[in-house]
């Protein structure tokens, strides 16, 4: 079953939970191993590069690349309205590390977007039609001028 | 614990210990209403018939793991009415498993666990759709990372997946959508010359691939499989049992598994475009002692256009990047291809039964019985991939 919300996020579930109370505060934050330094993403018991299992939640500059994206046409959600952009996003600190995102301020009928181009985060509210509440996000755009 | 985005998983070298002795599909169709047992006891009425054997004969059965309703020990005795003792193993089934079912069933071959052994899968999640209840989608939207991190950004299902792949690949290798096309036409053109395909009867052209809208750009609905009710079993055995029963019969050559670190979490994969059959294809190969150039006839899981390409590239019968290109010079096509792939149409053209039929195929087309038959084929593949494993099957023809 799906959680009560959906697809909105589950804020309160702790693999996670930091991610969300960052984006609240407008700053990204991801899990980075004690160890070596590369980010733990998704979070993980242990680091796959080195195996360490300490890790520490460090905020990013929030910019990164384009690693792919996808205009998506038909509906596959009853809460999520065609057309719209979403995209994984490599993070400059460790582009290995990519979030799934929708990007802002792009024509999914004209997105003009190239692949490893720049973007930067922005935070906004995420609702669904039919569900209650909102959740604040981090969402990319492109670099304007990049 | 290192860079390496996945492995290979070593099995035991089963290479000339089982048989495939008897093949057999149910109709596929759109939503028939069927359940998905009574699709697979179908199924394994014709294996059984195709391979000379009454129900009695079974003392083994294999279906798949975690999937609801298919043909276990139980059902098998409540449909043919039996009660005699079945060895009943959950490692078989479709995706990877209808690949690598035969270690398994080798092991218990060896042990005397069983004699014959029936392996089957059946799906009825076109009667099933309207719903993500029990469909393809719904056990990505329930996995908690994917519920709160890639859902809530509308990165949601694998059409969307896969699209952000194909995206990769392209902007990596310089693949482009006519060149997907061409698997999806080459698969629809091998679906019209076989009666039994869901797509049988409906041409599909270049152009109007390319004239088709975008579902999720860059893929279009003829990039993604169908959905189906439908099903198929296969009948195991060991090579001397097989010699007694006196019908054609295909030898199990070798099998490979690989495995992507990264699970079904394609967002973090380290090779992003390509799939753990860079694992599996090399030790499948060594098993059965063949080269990829050896293979006459190929299947391999197709959900989307993409991921053929990608097995294609990583089992090695092209240089990695350039399958795109391998498709577009038509060498997926049984007429006159270098590699004819899915014969049968595959999961885009002929049936979403999610791989058996796939086997089914390879069989039919090594004892030189298959609908769209390759001219003297003796040597057979099916990828199996289920996304976070991949596996390769090699089958042989026996010298009859």
């Amino acid at each position: 079953m799906t959680a009560a919300g959906f697809p909105l996020p589950e804020t309160d579930w702790a693999p996670t939970a930091p991610f969300w109370a960052a984006a609240a505060d407008h700053r990204l934050s991801l899990p980075r191993c004690d160890a070596c330094g590369r980010l733990v993403w998704y979070p993980a018991d242990t680091c796959a590069r080195c195996g360490g299992a300490d890790h520490s939640w460090a905020d990013l500059s929030g910019r990164g690349t384009l690693f792919s994206w996808v205009v998506v046409h038909q509906q596959f959600l009853p809460q999520y309205e065609p057309p719209f952009v979403t995209a994984l996003v490599a993070v400059d600190e460790d582009p290995a590390a990519r979030l799934a995102t929708r990007l802002l301020d792009v024509d999914p009928l004209a997105p003009g977007l190239a692949v490893d181009q720049p973007v930067e985060i922005v935070f906004a509210p995420l609702r669904f039609p039919g569900v209650d509440g909102e959740v604040t996000a981090p969402f990319w755009r492109p670099i304007s001028g990049a | 614990m290192s860079d390496g985005w996945g492995a290979n998983v070593p099995l035991g070298d089963i290479g000339g210990r089982v048989a495939i002795v008897g093949v057999g599909e149910s109709e596929h169709s759109r939503a028939s209403g069927r359940t998905p047992t009574e699709i697979a006891a179908t199924a394994v009425e014709r294996a059984l018939e195709d391979a000379g054997l009454r129900p009695e004969d079974v003392d083994g059965v294999m279906l798949g793991p975690g999937v609801p309703d298919q043909l276990d020990a139980a059902a098998f005795h409540g449909h043919f009415g039996t009660s005699h003792d079945l060895w009943e193993s959950q490692a078989g089934g479709g995706m990877r498993w209808a690949a690598t079912a035969p270690v398994p069933a080798a092991e218990a071959l060896a042990r005397g666990d069983a004699s014959v052994i029936v392996n089957s899968f059946a799906v009825a999640w076109a009667t099933q759709r309207g719903s993500m209840t029990g469909g393809p989608g719904q056990m990505h939207a329930e996995e908690r990372f994917k519920a709160n991190l890639e859902v809530p950004f509308g990165w949601f299902p694998q059409p969307v997946y896969f699209a952000t792949i194909a995206r990769r690949h392209m902007h990596q290798y310089g693949t482009t959508e006519a060149q997907l096309g061409a698997i999806a036409v080459a698969c629809r053109e091998h679906a019209n010359a076989t009666p039994t395909a869901v797509m049988h009867g409906r041409p599909l052209t270049l152009e109007d691939y390319l004239a088709s809208p975008y579902l999720a750009e860059p893929f279009r609905k003829e990039d993604c499989c169908l959905i189906s009710d439908g099903g198929a079993a296969y009948v195991m055995t060991t090579p001397e049992r097989a010699r007694d029963l006196d019908r054609p019969s295909v030898e199990v050559a070798g099998v490979g598994l690989g495995r992507s670190h990264t699970g079904t979490h394609w967002a973090q994969q380290g090779d992003f475009t390509s799939t753990p059959q860079a694992f599996a294809g090399p030790a499948a190969f060594a098993m059965a002692g063949i080269e990829p150039g050896d293979v006459d006839v190929a299947t391999a899981y197709d959900p989307f256009t993409i991921v053929s390409l990608m097995q294609i590239e990583d089992l090695g019968f092209c240089p990695k990047g350039e399958g795109g290109a391998f498709a577009q010079a038509g060498e997926l096509r049984v007429d006159g291809g270098a590699l004819p792939y899915n014969p049968h149409g595959g999961m885009l053209s002929h049936a979403y039964v999610l791989g058996i039929a796939h086997v089914v195929e390879v069989v039919r087309q090594l004892r030189g019985e298959a609908a769209n038959q390759v001219a003297g084929a003796e040597i057979g593949i099916y990828g199996g991939y289920t996304g976070p494993e991949a596996a390769t099957l090699v089958l042989r023809r026996n010298a009859s």
